[in-house]
């Protein structure tokens, strides 16, 4: 390909395109796009959405070039969550900690991981079998002897799981419920494709004096993988450390079950992602 | 003014047009001058050879949009100058991007030699159509316009790695984008 033709091929390019990028004014795009348009009119309103949050309530945090976008919601926000032992197999929660919303597509396709690395306490569940949901919390101590002395006291040292991104379309979002994030780092792991989101939470609790139990602050590391382009999106969080959990997400492998998932197939729009058990 | 009141003055050869041309999209012409020819002089020739150009050329053309017509005149008579100037170099800000866009494009490929430019300019129109308005927005101020890293982000409001990791990312995607086209092996 030599630099010639490739010159003259992008001066034979649509002039629309060429107007378009005169100025920076992505709310009067006016080019066609292949998505479909309900798809995009919903993006841009979202975007519009949450800059226009950011600007009113001063939050700073919103990746537009990764795949993520993510805010904290305001108080009277809620959102209508699947929950099986509601009467009707839903929530509504309005004190949400984090949204995160991304791309929107036609169709995701849907994948399974298995572990590539996990760290030494936690080799009885290193297995070749490929998974979309991966808990260590038989692992944790919870006062019945059966966990190990390293996860003392943790909920859940690693919990993993995969999310197709159109379950997410038109306005759904991964919400954090009950941990208060911190600040939120953006990376791009090239080698993988990955948009990638990392980010310490915590939740505190009071003492319970009646029983002998201190307050305290429970702390999450949460890591969100991102594949932007084949619509799916793992959660990796835990509490076995920032760097453990890092060398967890950077070792997931990851394959397609064949299946593709388009937003009609899934009851829920919302998912919360707070690393809990079960 | 609008597009089509500047080629109604055009069509009527009054030379309010220039003027209006000049007033309405004279930044954005410069500007693609500016980002190829360091010369201010040659800037200044360019952009007068550019009006000029849209001056004979229309009527009987009636491009829209206007805009665009221009800067690709402009754009052409700059990248000539600066082939002429410097037929060995290889170091203008336009050989700088076009490097960039060679390294995601194999040079070997089956249908080098037969590709004809314009069937490249079709495939990279469906690629531009399918992304989202920022990210055309940023392949075209670099690989259209010829914009440094650092203005693109200034006129965006990013940080200046974020968007050589997003112009990276869009090479790559172009490359797939042709592979998937036939055009790339």
């Amino acid at each position: 390909m030599n630099r010639d033709k490739l010159f003259s091929a992008l001066g034979e390019i649509d002039p629309r395109f060429v107007a378009e990028a005169v100025r920076y004014a992505p709310e009067e795009a006016a080019a066609p796009s292949e998505r479909s348009k309900h798809m995009k009119s919903k993006r841009i309103l979202s975007l519009a959405l949450a800059a226009a949050l950011i600007v009113a309530l001063g939050f700073t945090a919103y990746g537009l070039y990764l795949g993520f976008e993510y805010r904290r919601p305001a108080a009277e926000e809620t959102f209508s969550i699947h929950w099986d032992d509601s009467p009707d197999g839903t929530i509504t929660w309005s004190d949400a900690k984090l949204v995160v919303t991304l791309p929107e597509l036609e169709e995701s396709r849907e994948i399974e991981f298995r572990t590539g690395w996990l760290p030494g306490e936690m080799l009885s569940l290193q297995s070749e079998a490929w998974k979309q949901y991966f808990t260590a919390e038989t692992l944790s101590d919870n006062g019945n002897n059966v966990g190990i002395p390293a996860y003392q006291g943790m909920m859940q040292p690693l919990q993993i799981q995969t999310f197709c991104t159109t379950q997410f379309n038109q306005g759904g979002a991964l919400l954090l419920l009950y941990q208060t994030p911190g600040e939120i780092r953006e990376e791009h792991w090239e080698e993988k494709n990955l948009d990638v989101l990392l980010f310490r939470s915590s939740i505190h609790f009071d003492a319970v004096p009646d029983y002998g139990i201190p307050a305290r602050d429970q702390v999450i590391d949460n890591i969100l993988l991102l594949n932007q382009e084949e619509g799916w999106v793992v959660k990796v969080v835990g509490q076995i450390g920032e760097e453990q959990l890092r060398k967890v997400a950077e070792n997931l492998e990851f394959r397609p079950t064949g299946n593709t998932l388009r937003y009609e197939d899934f009851d829920s729009h919302f998912a919360f992602f707070d690393a809990g058990v079960g | 003014m609008e597009d089509s009141k500047i080629l109604d003055l055009f069509f009527e050869r009054s030379e309010q047009a220039i003027l209006e041309l000049d007033h309405t999209y004279g930044a954005a012409v410069k500007n693609t001058a500016r980002n190829l020819l360091r010369d201010p002089q040659d800037v200044e020739e360019c952009v007068n050879d550019a009006y000029l150009g849209v001056w004979n050329s229309i009527p009987p053309q009636r491009p829209e949009p206007l805009v665009s017509y221009v800067c690709r005149i402009v754009r052409n008579l700059a990248v000539s100058r600066l082939r002429s100037e410097n037929a060995s170099k290889r170091n203008s800000s336009l050989d700088l991007v076009l490097e960039e866009l060679e390294e995601c494009i194999p040079a070997k490929t089956d249908v080098e030699g037969e590709l004809e430019a314009r069937e490249l300019a079709r495939a990279i129109d469906r690629f531009l159509a399918a992304l989202s308005y920022p990210d055309r927005y940023l392949f075209l101020r670099r690989y259209w316009f010829a914009d440094p890293v650092h203005e693109i982000a200034a006129r965006t409001g990013l940080r200046e790695n974020r968007v050589s990791v997003r112009l990276f990312r869009l090479r790559e995607k172009l490359r797939k984008h042709l592979q998937k086209e036939g055009l790339l092996a």
